[in-house]
């Protein structure tokens, strides 16, 4: 990955504090980083090290308490409740270890119903195809295994083509096989669209995969690792 | 506390909103039960301390004269417990505050013989004396409308002569608990007053020394009232008497008997109705948070509480909102209990009308609404309880949709994801969508009843005082008249048009069914005083046969074509059998009409009169009341006016008080149901939502997909409600249709645009609350949680 390219993500001294006094936690503790258009990013660390709150105020579902963040040049620290909302609306994909689904929707209306919200969207076939899902398009959540839910929910992702893809645990309830299926799935999402990938996981072997890892630790950043190749997912195996 | 009810403590505290909304339905249903309930026992119980203590007659008898030794042989009847032979009359007042003279009827009080029946209760003042004077007790609605006290005097006309009354006494009479002048619709205490005086002085004034022209009689317990009502008329035959009859027929008693037979009625419909739709919303949310907590189930069985324990607890949710709704139900009930019987007390002249609340009618309320709740309940505690603890800690299988009715027709296309969703939702809980409909079809039914009933009252008032009686005033004399009478009348100061009638009292039987009915004979072109058919067209008087008001063709079961016999209890008492050839529509009493000259045919009279309708030119008006206040021979007047100004002051102050109340219950209701149910929908798909706001829906957007659902419910429940509303109307006008009076039934745009502006207004307040909580979603937690 270049590096020349201006960072997508830049975030300085991003702190984030839950309670006051006593019961007081810094969950981020100034954090520093720039993350680049493309590349495919695995978070790595124990739980409360800081990871998810970091995803959380990518995405734009939480905001940090200082420190700042600036996604494609624009402030981000200072945005408000609209805005937080277009901005997820237009930029970014969410893929979560409970695939949240709406049950009462196909999985091509799962698709739809983000793809309707978009300026330049896949179709929900398209997205669904991409995903292997091409005979699936109308059933119920109910009517799909784990990993097809799963799956249908990185199409809803990906649809609208976000230039961000935030995806927390996305194997976390999943087997090996499933899993790996859908870590092909974000891989081709990354190479073909060219979305940062930002992926959390527990699991150490899905660094590999990744362009850099970025572990965790208290709340701040403990290493940068640049992995010097690619491994494809498909070669994964836990 | 123990901790499991600690938890209880603590979940209801955050589900209060709907703890709240539940408890208000409920608690509408209870107060309208415990008002109703303690108004019966209030009415009912002071009426009958009242008729005991009084010792109100149970049959009545009028009659032209008769001498005061047939009393014996009265009492000699057998079955007769106790006898009172009186003087009664009619009497005209000439007040100084009112140009118009006021109504009165006068009854004697024996000086000779202690009163038997129908005892006077003093309010203050003494009974009158022997003496000079003409000493009266006057009845305490009317002394109070004219703030008259024990020491003041009043101009009246008896029998022509003019006098001063003295007025000794205030008091009522078990005979007069409802003080309505013959021929009104509703009490003017302003303009009819009762006066008592002593036997002796009354009789001299009538004309009447030695002799009586009315009986009362106490029945013995056991004897047979017919009988002794036969008896009684075979005795007075000779003496001009007309059909006794018993308290089913007297005004005032009837009047009380209908009022409570209603608050009956009210007590029973309406509680039901509520309590339902509470019990519903109890389950429905009560279900909901048994299923939140399926694992905390498992986990308190696990550490070993009993599966009864467990089901306890949750059985305690309904109970604590049971007890919420019956303590605010009590309270509001007790309240709206009390404030009518401020207003019964303006309606029933009783020595006291303490307010009694129905304690019993409480606690059954309570055993109902909680019977009730703990059904709607039991079935989703039982199915927690029943899991053993390892398969409740997994979590329930998703939930399973499939495509709605809407699309296996084809018609999907029509359809956006959001509108899908909410359809397919709705066919997946068929039953909550059901209930949530039946609550918000009775929201929407509730403020149809005073739209209503205000509009059924504008046209009972255009229809009686513009349509069928266009007259000014309507005069009645104290005998029948001759045709000089009606010369005198026309030339009364500023008379335009006399219409002159005749009316007689009369017994109409059919079969086996029999009523007591004033028979009016009328001009066949009568411009003033007409009879009109249900459409408001003026009906012309039949040149044979007679037209009988709807109730009474109803009562008798007769219809046109039949022949009714006519027992006339005036003059020469011709009994007569005449063809009924119609009906028509009137709103108060019983009446029967037939042509005046066929009328007078049958009585052998000439130009006969019993008293007319006028037109007055109201430049003469104030002279044509003075002269009215001193003709003798006039008895009565009844200014059209002051009869629509006193009937519009009454019903309009209870339609204020019936329009707030049901208003308030139906917003009540709708907010409740509404909100309940958006509150339910928000727990079940709150994870769904908060998926809807990270993908970039805004609060505004996911409310509409949560609320599109309800939205659909209320648009589908309108219609329901609508007509249910009208239904609910019909039998309300059906059960306080009397013989005294009834109200027609209709239904204005108006009325039903309201009721709908009503669940609207309701709906969209509920949406708003929802609306902010659905901003407040923590979208992390929800999202993090396991399903």
């Amino acid at each position: 990955m270049s590096m020349t390219t201006p960072p997508l993500f830049q975030a300085h001294g991003l702190t984030k504090i839950y309670g006051a006094g006593e019961s007081e936690v810094r969950a981020l503790n100034g954090v520093d980083l720039e993350l680049f258009a493309g590349e495919l990013v695995v978070l790595l660390g124990a739980s409360g090290s800081g990871k998810s709150t970091l995803l959380n105020i990518l995405g734009g579902l939480d905001v940090p308490t200082e420190g700042s963040l600036h996604y494609a040049g624009e402030d981000l620290t200072h945005a408000d409740e609209k805005r937080l909302t277009q901005y997820r609306r237009d930029s970014v994909g969410f893929i979560f270890q409970f695939y949240n689904l709406i049950p009462s929707l196909t999985a091509r209306e799962n698709v739809a119903l983000i793809t309707e919200l978009a300026e330049n969207p896949m179709s929900p076939e398209e997205a669904l195809t991409m995903m292997g899902l091409g005979e699936r398009l109308d059933n119920f959540p109910s009517q799909l295994s784990g990993g097809e839910q799963q799956r249908v929910a990185i199409a809803r992702a990906i649809a609208k083509r976000p230039q961000v893809l935030l995806c927390d645990e996305p194997t976390g309830a999943l087997d090996v096989k499933t899993g790996i299926a859908v870590l092909e799935a974000i891989e081709q999402v990354n190479r073909s669209t060219g979305a940062l990938v930002v992926i959390i996981t527990h699991n150490a072997v899905i660094a590999s995969m990744a362009d850099r890892v970025i572990r965790f630790s208290d709340g701040r950043v403990a290493n940068i690792e640049q992995n010097s190749q690619r491994q494809p997912a498909a070669a994964l195996s836990w | 506390m123990r901790p499991l009810d600690l938890k209880l403590v603590r979940d209801l505290s955050r589900m209060k909103g709907q703890m709240i909304a539940v408890a208000l339905v409920m608690a509408c249903g209870l107060a309208v039960m415990v008002m109703a309930r303690s108004l019966v026992l209030s009415l009912g119980g002071s009426i009958d301390e009242y008729y005991q203590a009084h010792r109100f007659a149970m049959v009545f008898s009028e009659l032209k004269r008769a001498p005061n030794t047939l009393r014996t042989q009265l009492e000699r009847i057998p079955g007769v417990a106790a006898v009172d032979t009186r003087i009664t009359g009619a009497l005209r007042l000439d007040l100084p505050a009112m140009k118009e003279p006021a109504d009165g009827v006068i009854h004697s009080l024996p000086d000779d013989r202690p009163q038997q029946l129908n005892l006077l209760f003093l309010r203050e003042g003494r009974l009158p004396e022997i003496g000079d004077r003409y000493e009266v007790v006057v009845s305490e609605a009317f002394a109070r409308a004219h703030g008259f006290r024990p020491g003041d005097s009043v101009e009246a006309v008896i029998y022509g002569a003019r006098e001063r009354l003295h007025i000794v006494g205030v008091g009522l009479s078990p005979e007069f608990v409802y003080e309505l002048q013959p021929g009104q619709m509703i009490p003017d205490p302003k303009r009819f007053g009762v006066f008592w005086m002593n036997e002796r002085k009354l009789a001299s004034a009538f004309d009447l020394s030695g002799a009586f022209n009315s009986v009362v009689v106490d029945i013995a317990p056991g004897a047979n009232a017919q009988a002794v009502m036969a008896a009684l008329d075979r005795l007075l035959l000779p003496y001009g008497g007309q059909v006794a009859y018993d308290r089913s027929g007297h005004v005032a008693s009837k009047q009380i008997a209908d009022e409570i037979r209603q608050l009956v009625q009210f007590s029973i419909a309406f509680p039901v109705l509520f309590l339902s739709v509470a019990a519903f919303m109890t389950s429905a949310a009560l279900t909901r948070v048994i299923r939140l907590q399926r694992e905390q189930i498992a986990q308190l069985k696990a550490f070993g509480y009993s599966s009864a324990a467990v089901g306890w607890h949750y059985l305690k949710f309904a109970l604590v909102i049971v007890l919420l709704g019956s303590v605010l139900g009590s309270l509001l009930g007790l309240w709206m209990g009390q404030s009518m019987t401020e207003v019964y007390k303006r309606f029933f002249q009783l020595p006291g009308l303490p307010f009694r609340p129905d304690w019993l009618a409480l606690a059954l309320g309570f055993l109902g609404a909680a019977a009730l709740s703990l059904l709607g309940v039991i079935g989703a505690v039982w199915q927690a309880v029943r899991l053993p603890p390892a398969e409740a800690m997994r979590p329930e299988p998703p939930a399973a949709f499939r495509a709605s009715l809407f699309e296996r027709l084809g018609l999907q296309r029509l359809a956006s994801p959001t509108l899908r969703m909410a359809l397919r939702n709705l066919e997946r809980k068929p039953w909550q969508a059901l209930f949530t409909v039946l609550g918000l079809t009775l929201a929407t039914a509730i403020p149809i009843l005073p739209g209503a009933m205000s509009d059924s009252i504008d046209y009972l008032m255009d229809f009686q005082w513009n349509q069928a009686q266009r007259q000014d005033v309507t005069l009645s004399l104290i005998e029948p008249g001759s045709a000089s009478a009606l010369s005198a009348i026309g030339q009364l100061p500023g008379v335009m048009h006399v219409e002159p009638f005749r009316s007689v009292p009369a017994r109409l039987r059919f079969e086996h069914r029999e009523r007591r009915v004033s028979l009016t004979g009328m001009g066949r072109d009568s411009q003033l005083g007409r009879v009109l058919d249900v459409q408001g067209r003026a009906v012309a008087m039949p040149l044979q046969g007679m037209l009988l008001s709807e109730k009474l063709a109803d009562v008798l079961g007769v219809s046109p074509g039949d022949t009714v016999l006519v027992e006339v209890q005036e003059g020469r008492r011709p009994v007569l059998e005449v063809m009924v050839v119609g009906s028509i529509t009137d709103f108060a009493g019983l009446g029967a009409y037939l042509d005046i000259d066929v009328l007078r045919r049958h009585m052998r009279e000439g130009g006969t009169l019993s008293g007319a309708h006028l037109t007055v030119d109201k430049a003469y008006w104030d002279a044509f009341l003075a002269k009215v206040k001193e003709a003798p021979r006039i008895a009565g007047l009844s200014i059209s006016a002051n009869v629509r100004a006193s009937f519009e002051e009454t019903t309009g102050e209870m339609m204020g008080i019936m329009q707030g109340i049901y208003l308030l219950f139906a917003v009540i209701v709708a907010c409740g149901v509404v909100y309940n149910g958006a509150r339910i929908a928000l727990s079940e798909r709150s994870r769904e939502l908060a998926t809807l706001r990270v993908v970039g829906f805004t609060p505004r957007e996911v409310t509409g997909v949560l609320l599109s659902e309800l939205a659909m419910l209320t648009v589908l429940a309108l219609p329901f409600g609508l007509y249910a509303g009208n239904q609910l109307t019909q039998l309300m006008v059906e059960l306080s249709s009397t013989e005294t009076v009834r109200f027609p039934l209709l239904f204005t745009t108006r009325t039903y645009a309201s009721a709908v502006l009503v669940i609207l207004l309701s709906s969209a307040l509920s949406f708003i609350v929802i609306g902010r909580r659905i901003r407040q979603l923590d979208l992390l937690g929800v999202l993090k949680a396991r399903d």
